[in-house]
């Protein structure tokens, strides 16, 4: 299990990968998280509302009632043109922060 | 199911009750149903089924964050602000033309009070427009 504090950062980005694939529910975000990493990665699911919340409330994601399940309306999310925007930006400095820590961390054991 | 539902309301029991986080409680109910079903349906018994979902449910800290903090009254005071002073220095100006026009109309005074007075409206926008840009 990878110390939760490092990726922390990276939720936002995890999450909306996850979103922008196709619009998803709470639930099945984090089983999908658990299912991509092997259960290396598991994210707590208040944090998972907490990430919600924010991303709601800055316009990159938002949200729908979908169909009714178990228990009752599944509320699903689907990002925003802002989103993808964001996003992008994401994957652009996650790039260059992988260079940067690469540089200290390579060719060590 | 009720167990999932009694915990939820004690971890919510100190944030404030809104509409919205009256939502965001049905949204985690709802979800975490969910994940104890499909715990069941892997062959878990319910209870621990139950208890596994609230385990990896997590604290509250950062859901606090996002749903306790309120910010909109003092938002609102800046625009408020700014709000009266336009329609007060606007009924000023009113009177003074008024005056201007009813009693002495072939000599323009009024523009020097109502020179005057634009600075309180303006005043208030500098200060409703520093707090959006602060923010």
């Amino acid at each position: 299990m990878v110390r939760s504090d490092i990726i922390r950062g990276h939720l936002d980005a995890i999450i909306l990968r996850l979103i922008s694939e196709k619009d998803r529910y709470g639930y099945e975000i984090s089983q999908e998280i658990s299912l991509r990493t092997n259960n290396r990665f598991q994210i707590k699911e208040a944090t998972l509302y907490a990430v919600f919340q924010r991303l709601e409330k800055k316009d990159i994601i938002e949200a729908y009632y979908g169909d009714v399940s178990h228990g009752g309306k599944r509320k699903y999310y689907r990002i925003t043109p802002l989103g993808k925007a964001y996003l992008s930006e994401l994957v652009k400095e996650w790039s260059a922060v992988k260079e940067i820590i690469d540089l200290f961390m390579e060719g060590l054991e | 199911m009720k167990r999932i539902k009694n915990h939820i309301d004690e971890l919510f029991k100190d944030i404030p009750h809104n509409h919205e986080t009256e939502m965001v409680k049905q949204e985690i109910i709802e979800n975490l149903e969910e994940k104890v079903f499909y715990l069941m349906e892997q062959g878990k018994e319910q209870e621990d089924a139950i208890h596994k979902a609230i385990v990896e449910f997590g604290d509250m800290e950062d859901l606090k964050k996002e749903l306790g903090v309120k910010e909109p009254a003092k938002k609102s005071m800046a625009k408020l602000n700014l709000e009266f002073s336009i329609w007060g220095s606007g009924l000023i100006i009113a009177v003074f033309i008024f005056m201007n026009l009813y009693y002495t109309p072939h000599t323009i005074w009024a523009i020097y009070p109502i020179f005057a007075i634009l600075w309180w409206p303006l005043s208030m926008y500098f200060v409703w427009s520093r707090k959006k840009w602060s923010e």
